[in-house]
């Protein structure tokens, strides 16, 4: 069986790549509040209270996931993609720094960190999806970008928690997000 | 500036009389005011530093001053610390204080001035104060930074039972402020609309990764901070150092408390200090700390050590003499000469010092316990000679040492196990037999228990068992049985023997145990019940005379499963009682227990059996009942008495149990009520062997329902079902004697009369010779004369016809279960003609009647007789006729079927020769005529009854008939 050569201006079916990509974001769908949960019972109260909750909690460096419906469904392609795109990287980058606050604050919790570090590589591997996806359909690749800048360090121990809470729960937030996008995208495109 | 000229005039006047009169005390007032105040933070301190300086002071002055500080919060008038503070200040000096506010900094504005006052003697009075400096403003509320709100202080470590007062600062206006300190909501002072703080006392630890304390309000703005809860730094405690070398000296110590935190406080530091040599060093573990010691033979030694944390510092303090310190090494163990019962034990202890003199402690273990405990003083080299030591066993022996002059702490133990040697066997073994006799022989089990540890003194080898004849003299040879053999079996006659029996090891021999096998089979004694008390079995014999050595009482362990287990036990001579227990024993189950006493000559003789059981239970089964003798008014109950090996219990009598009849109880019985509730009818039978019972007093014809079980002290047998008997009739033995000669006395007349009716026919009417068979039918044969037959009756002329003339319409009534053959009118003529008799039927020769028997046509045109299917009937029997009858009536069918009709006759008795005439069309003729088979008219042949058995007494006429159209039926060839 003889495969058509690959040349780099040939265009590629989109499909598979948002056929892997929705499998991992519904991978990750599965373990998101897992990770917050988990998270959130390592930092004391009132974190790990039950029913702990603080959406006005917010970090400028992350873009929140929250978008309204109308919105959400009148973005392109390109602007769908590059935002989700740009949240994984910038959660990805986020993760690490969350990881490093709780080696730090949470030193003896391996389970935590574990899943900490899990969920950062997840995020890289749906990260590299997307850019396959917005590569299949010849849309332009956003430069990467130092979301954190210079805000990590000098926090206090509570603000590095609410920073994880945050993170956490919008790594959570913009995998389900990207769960609908990609449905969205492999509708747009089947195989 | 005029002003300023005086003041300075008047300083300088004032520095040139200090000058000059050095010694003199100062007598004029100073106005030294401070100034250059300079106020920071330290903001993780919470502290504020001042610095300030007296510039009036003159060169190389040196003055004590006091300087009053004033400390303000949010505004200048809230002066919340007044303090004061005393110091010399020189020239050009730079005052410092610092204050720590219990208020995070960050907090509120905080407002400082200060003024001084000279404090020095040599100041002669009046003392006043300076001016105070202007306020200085500290305000840290910027640290608030881009944030709407905070909390402080931030992260925070503090030390636990402090006090702690945390702040929410916002930028807004608060209100409905809630701080939670882990949850726990506190109460909250608000300072200012933007500040609210709150007090924790007497803080606690939760965990080492901090306490969470965050504030709300309305607006929505939360902030928290992380307080940081370390335990308190202890005194290391039992802080002791030792050597054991001279070179090093080991330092322990117990740190108590760990006040490490995550990431905030590492474990506490230790420090060690000796003041006499100055040197210090840091140790590296938790609780000790090594020390070498100096070649310059330092003596004494003043040792500090110092733990410490971020947030204080604890210290203990040792002063020793290092030979006051000396922990001898731990000494080596060995042993040399180790026998059955001594071994030596020695050891060495290293030393590098000027060997003192040591004190040594030596234990020796048997069996994980202390059994000896000694002393010894030595230099190096310790020796000791352990003794009272038991052959073949496992000691450990150890020691350890102090020093004896300046004794500080004993060596570790050193210690060393150790094996004694083993000796002869000290104690014969306990010996018993077991004697079955067998057609002239004897098996004799010999049986004897291991020797205890404390007697066998080594691994037993083998018993040697050596069988003497008592009766006649013979070489002993010894025959050995390898352990761990607990008995043997020997085969004897009925000779008397002497059996010894040794226990072997490696080292020797035992006593011999003997014991005498009789040739006398021995006594036999009644058995006994033995007495069961909490510890067993109670067994007391009577004392026997003065020849007895001992007694032995015997038992089976398990004489249910039959293996029997024998076990026995030895009594002294002045024994005659003891309490036999053993876990083998279990309820229900019966012991027998035998009671021997030994001779002097070893022999053992019956004395006693007892029987008994541990614990009684009440019978599983009962006995298996036959009853016999069953008369109208009794039956007897028997049964058979139990294995004694069975029984669970002593059986003491038996129950009969009886149902009641309408509700009342035989005589001797009583009423009582089953397990079942059911009431029952109970005679009690008191003695166990007896095992027959009469129930008398019954009803004929009746039904009974019995049950026997026997009855224990715990109870009696299980509740098994009723047996049922049913006693006869009273006369029915009456009826069996009359009917039986009866029926016999009616046969034998039956044989006699069927045997007579035999002869009567003979007599009376022998058969009718049957002309074919007849003997002149050969003679004519051989004469060959084929014309020559006998005569046929169709070949017959008749001679003579008689008409008979029958009134038409009458009709003959055959037998009450005939029909319409009955109503065939015969109106046609018949014709009467005299023959001899033929048939077989023989009767009285005067009284031979022939009747006139109806023709049948269908008959003669066969050729044939019609024979009907029944078989001959011996006839007048009056008995019979009830079954005749039946006879009759399946002769009458089928006789119907073979020929149609039965003409109705005359019941006379005449013989009719009978000439068929031809009747066609005749209507009158049977309606079931054949067609006639030829038109001339034939002559029939005829049958016969005889007269005298087809009609018995003539009272049954009806049976006349009957009889009479059996026979016809018979003869009809």
């Amino acid at each position: 069986m003889l495969l058509p050569p690959l040349s780099p201006g040939d265009p590629i079916s989109p499909a598979e790549p948002i056929s892997q990509a929705y499998s991992l974001a519904l991978y990750m769908q599965k373990n998101t509040s897992t990770l917050l949960q988990t998270y959130l019972q390592y930092q004391g109260s009132p974190f790990s209270d039950p029913g702990f909750s603080a959406p006005e909690l917010q970090l400028s460096s992350l873009p929140p996931a929250a978008v309204s419906f109308k919105t959400w469904h009148a973005l392109d392609d390109a602007e769908r993609l590059g935002r989700a795109q740009g949240a994984f990287q910038a959660l990805s980058q986020h993760l690490q720094l969350v990881g490093d606050d709780q080696s730090d604050l949470n030193p003896a919790s391996p389970i935590l960190l574990a899943q900490l570090g899990a969920a950062r590589l997840r995020a890289q591997g749906l990260l590299g999806n997307m850019v396959a996806i917005m590569t299949a359909l010849g849309l332009p690749i956003p430069p990467e970008e130092d979301t954190l800048g210079l805000v990590a360090f000098g926090a206090s121990a509570f603000e590095r928690k609410c920073r994880g809470y945050v993170v956490t729960r919008e790594y959570g937030h913009w995998t389900d997000r990207a769960v609908r996008d990609l449905a969205l995208l492999k509708a747009k495109y089947p195989g | 500036m005029a002003l300023f000229a005086f003041f300075q005039t008047i300083l300088l006047l004032v520095s040139l009389s200090l000058r000059t009169c050095q010694s003199e005390v100062l007598s004029e007032p100073l106005p030294l005011t401070p100034e250059s105040l300079e106020v920071s933070i330290n903001s993780a301190q919470q502290c504020l530093h001042l610095q300030w300086r007296v510039h009036s002071l003159a060169y190389h002055q040196e003055l004590k001053m006091v300087f009053q500080i004033e400390i303000s919060r949010i505004n200048t008038s809230n002066v919340i610390r007044v303090d004061y503070y005393s110091t010399t200040v020189k020239w050009n000096q730079v005052l410092q204080w610092s204050w720590e506010s219990e208020l995070p900094l960050e907090c509120a504005t905080h407002f400082v001035r200060i003024r001084s006052r000279v404090d020095d003697a040599r100041v002669s009075e009046p003392r006043f104060w300076s001016n105070w400096s202007s306020w200085k403003e500290v305000n840290e509320q910027n640290s608030l930074g881009h944030k709407a709100s905070s909390v402080f202080p931030v992260d925070k470590l503090v030390e636990e039972g402090s006090n702690v007062t945390i702040c929410y600062i916002s930028r807004s206006h608060q209100n409905n402020v809630s701080c939670y300190l882990d949850g726990v909501r506190m109460h909250v002072e608000q300072l200012d609309p933007n500040v609210s703080a709150f007090h924790v006392n007497n803080v606690a630890f939760v965990r080492e990764t901090g306490t969470n304390i965050f504030c709300e309000m309305d607006p929505k703005d939360d902030a928290g901070t992380v307080l940081f809860v370390s335990k308190v730094l202890e005194a290391p405690k039992d802080f002791s150092c030792e050597t054991q070398d001279f070179k090093t000296l080991h330092c322990t110590w117990d740190p108590g408390s760990d006040t490490s935190l995550v990431r905030k406080q590492p474990y506490q530091s230790y420090t060690l200090f000796e003041s006499f040599s100055g040197e210090k060093r840091l140790c590296e573990h938790k609780n000790w700390c090594d020390w070498q010691i100096a070649q310059d033979s330092q003596e004494m030694y003043n040792f500090t050590l110092v733990a410490e944390n971020y947030l204080r510092k604890r210290s203990v303090n040792i002063l020793f003499n290092l030979t006051h310190r000396v922990r001898p090494m731990t000494p080596k163990v060995f042993f040399k000469n180790i026998s059955a019962t001594n071994a030596t034990m020695t050891w060495r202890v290293h030393s590098t010092g000027n060997h003192p003199t040591l004190l040594c402690q030596i234990e020796l273990h048997g069996e994980g316990k202390v059994i000896q405990q000694h002393n010894a003083s030595i230099k190096v080299n310790g020796e000791y000679l352990l003794s009272e030591l038991e052959p073949d066993t496992q000691y450990m022996a150890r020691v350890h040492c102090g020093d004896a002059n300046h004794f500080w702490k004993w060596s570790e133990w050193s210690g060393e196990n150790f094996t004694t040697l083993e000796a002869a066997p000290s104690e014969a073994p306990d010996v018993w037999r077991d004697v079955k006799s067998e057609l002239g022989n004897r098996t004799v089990t010999l049986f004897w228990k291991p020797l205890s540890k404390s007697h066998a003194n080594g691994k037993i080898r083998f018993y040697n068992v050596i069988v003497e004849n008592l009766d006649k003299p013979s070489e002993l040879e010894p025959v050995p049985i390898p352990a761990p053999a607990n008995h043997t079996k020997l085969a004897l006659d009925q000779c008397s023997y002497r059996i010894h029996v040794t226990a072997n090891n490696s080292v020797g021999t035992s006593p011999a145990s003997v014991i005498v096998i009789s040739g006398d089979p021995g006594n036999q004694v009644e058995e006994e019940r033995v007495n069961v008390t909490a510890d067993g079995f109670s067994l007391s014999w009577k004392p026997q005379s003065g020849d007895v050595t001992g007694y032995v009482v015997e038992w089976c362990d398990r004489p249910q499963d039959g293996s029997c287990d024998l076990q026995w036990e030895n009594l002294g001579p002045n024994t005659t009682s003891t309490v036999i227990s053993s876990d083998a024993f279990r309820p229900g189950v019966r012991y027998n227990f035998r009671i021997y006493g030994i001779s002097t000559k070893r022999i053992a003789y019956l004395l006693e059996q007892k029987t008994g059981y541990s614990q009684e239970l009440a019978p599983l089964v009962n006995p298996q009942v036959v009853m016999s003798n069953l008369t109208s008014h009794s039956f007897t109950l028997s049964w058979k008495e139990y294995p004694t090996e069975t029984q669970r219990s002593f059986i003491r009598g038996y129950h009969v149990y009886l149902k009641p009849k309408e509700g009342q109880c035989h005589p001797g019985f009583e009423k009582a009520a089953l397990s079942d509730n059911s009431l029952c009818c109970k005679y009690k039978i008191d003695k166990p062997e007896q095992k027959t019972f009469v129930v008398e007093n019954l009803q004929p014809e009746s039904i009974y329902e019995f049950f026997v079980t026997p009855f224990t002290s715990v109870g009696e047998g299980p509740l098994d079902a009723f047996t049922k008997v049913t006693t006869p009739d009273e006369h029915s033995h009456l009826l069996i004697r009359i009917i039986l000669p009866t029926v016999f006395c009616v046969v034998l007349i039956m044989i006699v009369c069927y045997l007579n009716s035999q002869w009567m026919k003979e007599k009376c009417y022998p058969d009718i010779p049957d002309p074919y068979k007849s003997s002149v039918l050969s003679l004519i044969k051989s004469k060959e004369n084929p014309h020559l037959t006998i005569m046929s009756v169709k070949d017959c002329i008749p001679d003579a016809i008689e008409v008979i003339n029958k009134p038409e319409g009458s009709k003959i009534q055959f037998s009450g279960t005939r029909n319409s053959l009955t109503e065939t009118e015969i109106t046609k003529p018949a014709y009467l003609y005299l023959l001899p008799a033929e048939k077989n039927y023989s009767g009285p020769g005067p009284c031979i009647c022939f009747e006139n028997f109806t023709y049948n046509q269908a008959a003669s045109n066969s050729g044939s007789c019609g024979h009907v299917p029944v078989p001959p009937t011996a006839p007048s029997q009056r008995g019979l006729l009830t079954s005749l009858e039946n006879l009759l009536k399946a002769l009458e069918k089928n006789y119907m079927n073979s020929q149609g009709e039965i003409p109705a006759g005359e019941t006379t008795l005449n013989y009719v020769s009978q000439l068929a005439s031809p009747m066609s069309g005749d209507k009158d003729s049977l309606p079931t005529d054949p067609p006639v088979p030829a038109l001339c008219s034939e002559y029939k042949m005829q049958m016969a009854i005889p007269l005298g058995l087809a009609s018995p007494p003539l009272s049954e006429n009806s049976s006349v008939s009957s009889v009479t159209l059996l026979d016809q039926g018979d003869h009809h060839h």
